[in-house]
């Protein structure tokens, strides 16, 4: 029972261990920026380009369709 | 060969020393060249390297998600709304390099209190980009739900302040260029450009206010999410922002008050109007939404405002007087406008001002100076650049200007009372005539000079003197600085810039401007040579 327990526990230690050592890499070189600027951003901004979009200036502009609000 | 050991150590246990002298960090050669990415993060020593990998970055990139869960009705509209929105899927992920640019050389409690600022407006920042996206029609099939119902639409530079009678019925305050158009300036700095140019090649001249431009960009891009059925529009202080309010009202084609911030708001009479006018605001939003004047919702969140103004005095009281003050002067800028401003709809305001409290008390009582290497203590006056807002920690770094109270910070200065009615509408229409841009920069002569008066407060020995090339308000103004600078003697620098477009003044060129200022006026010598010039034009 207790070398089951002594062995989960290095397990747990060992994972613990190197989850943190891969963490403190990709902080420490800033590989999350790095990943942003490189490959996020170009593919979204591809994507916002490209996107289909209203025509706004073609939208009337009737400036009597609502009334003043004036609540004197 | 032993001291060279014992150098090492020391600089692995407690980071490298700051000067140039003392062996120095060189924070400049970090950069990767153009990007303003980093070969690798700075090395702060054993615990504050390890206090901002677990306590800033993981922190906050852990709790970015838990309060998208918190705040989103459906975390399937936030995936979404990025999909649909350039503002918030090109501006908001890379918003851990904005608390690195920050955050940069900061060590113990002023890396600690910074980031306490930072955290807050990350998270006031999600809980707007959220309560977006559960009231936009756009992400719901058109279906006008219940969110949209209880969410009103306005202005970013109407302050939150004027929407607590409602909120207790669960109404909100939305400002709609708070997140597509100012925080995305700070965080990523491209994103605005796209809505400069769209205004612009619907035939606007390139020269009035770049924000007055953006802000209409977004609009003619169709890039404004539909959350609301009806509009409040102000005049944001500044005429060519009046503009902006008529596309406004052209392209979000809904029921519309215009709720002007007078110019010379001094004048008892004009105050008169605006309280009249503020009234007659609410009665629009009771027609519109079907919510009620509540006395009790507004005097509760006004305590609760109150209390936040207090506590911004006591840690003003600190930064004037003592060399203790934990924040550094971009998360104290940013943090009071943006709270101000929002106003009280989620406590992350009041938590990280708790949590910067005892962070200071820390520092006064133990006499920890956080910003040792101190040489002059700068107030920044006027409208600073929102893409270079963390200039104040590239200038401590590189020539030791402490940034200690800038005029954003200043503008809502005061409590507002409670006891009756009439007391607290006279109060809060103070509080909405003394907005961003109005009370200071374009309030008169009489607000405009008020620097002197603060700056003695403050023990300020140095003015950080921004130029807004494209403010004519400002402009008008810039020969009676300059006058008054030689006249009473003060060490005063330019710092032009463009708001929100890094095209018309780069950052290279704002950074050359200070240290030929230091170099050519003050006769010193950096603290860090790395930082005087590098190239990070394409730097978000």
């Amino acid at each position: 029972m207790c070398k089951k327990l002594g062995k989960f526990l290095l397990k747990f230690l060992a994972i613990f261990v190197a989850a943190n050592a891969v963490l403190f890499v990709v902080f420490f070189f800033d590989l999350d920026g790095k990943l942003l600027f490189n490959v996020v951003e170009p593919f979204l901004k591809d994507h916002y380009d490209k996107m289909e979009r209203k025509d706004t200036l073609k939208s009337p502009y009737d400036i009597d369709k609502f009334p003043k609000y004036k609540y004197d | 060969m032993a001291k060279d050991i014992k150098k090492a150590l020391r600089d692995f246990w407690y980071g490298k020393p700051h000067t140039a002298e003392e062996g120095g960090r060189r924070l400049g050669e970090l950069y990767e060249d153009k990007t303003g990415l980093l070969k690798h993060r700075e090395w702060r020593g054993v615990k504050d390297t390890f206090y901002y990998m677990y306590m800033i970055w993981g922190y906050n990139y852990v709790h970015m998600v838990t309060d998208i869960l918190k705040f989103s009705n459906n975390p399937i509209d936030f995936v979404k709304g990025t999909w649909r929105y350039r503002w918030m899927g090109q501006t908001y992920l890379p918003v851990m390099h904005w608390f690195e640019r920050g955050l940069q050389g900061m060590r113990g409690e002023a890396l600690a209190a910074s980031a306490w600022h930072y955290r807050a407006m990350v998270s006031a920042s999600i809980h707007q980009i959220c309560n977006f996206f559960n009231a936009d029609t756009r992400l719901h099939g058109g279906k006008q739900n219940d969110a949209y119902k209880h969410t009103i639409y306005a202005n970013e530079t109407t302050c939150g302040t004027l929407f607590y009678p409602f909120m207790d019925d669960g109404y909100q305050y939305l400002p709609i260029e708070m997140i597509p158009y100012f925080v995305t300036c700070h965080v990523n700095s491209h994103t605005v450009l796209n809505y400069i140019d769209a205004v612009q090649s619907i035939g606007l001249p390139g020269d009035p206010c770049p924000m007055c431009q953006a802000e209409s960009g977004i609009f003619v891009l169709d890039d404004v999410p539909d959350y609301a059925p009806a509009v409040i529009t102000c005049n944001e202080a500044c005429d060519a922002s009046v503009s902006t309010s008529t596309l406004q009202d052209w392209f979000a084609d809904k029921p519309l008050f215009a709720l002007p911030i007078p110019m010379q708001f001094d004048d008892p009479l004009v105050k008169k109007y605006c309280m009249n006018e503020i009234e007659e605001m609410w009665k629009f939003i009771e027609e519109q939404t079907g919510a009620k004047f509540s006395w009790e919702s507004m005097v509760k969140r006004l305590e609760r405002q109150n209390k936040l103004q207090r506590d911004e005095w006591e840690k003003w009281e600190v930064a004037a007087k003592t060399n203790y003050y934990p924040i550094n002067g971009v998360a104290q800028a940013l943090f009071r406008i943006f709270s101000t401003q929002y106003g009280i709809q989620t406590s992350c305001w009041e938590e990280a001002s708790e949590k910067v409290k005892k962070i200071m008390y820390k520092c006064v009582e133990k006499k920890i100076n956080p910003f040792p290497q101190t040489r002059h203590r700068v107030i920044a006056w006027s409208c600073a650049p929102l893409y270079f807002s963390n200039w104040c920690t590239w200038a401590y770094n590189c020539w030791g200007l402490n940034t200690i109270i800038n005029m954003d910070s200043l503008m809502f200065d005061m409590e507002i009372r409670t006891d009756s009615y009439e007391n607290m509408l006279e109060d809060v229409v103070q509080y909405h005539m003394w907005a961003p841009m109005r009370r200071m920069a374009v309030g008169g002569m009489h607000h405009i000079f008020e620097l002197w008066d603060y700056m003695e407060r403050f023990n300020c020995d140095m003015v950080a003197m921004y130029d807004q090339l494209q403010c004519k308000g400002m402009q008008g103004v810039h020969g009676l600085f300059e006058d008054e600078f030689r006249k009473r003697n003060i060490k005063a620098f330019w710092m032009p810039h463009a708001l929100p477009d890094c095209r018309t003044v780069s950052r290279a060129e704002i950074r050359r401007q200070i240290n030929d200022y230091m170099t050519t006026v003050m006769h010193e010598e950096p603290l860090d040579p790395s930082l005087l010039d590098f190239d990070d034009s394409m730097t978000w």
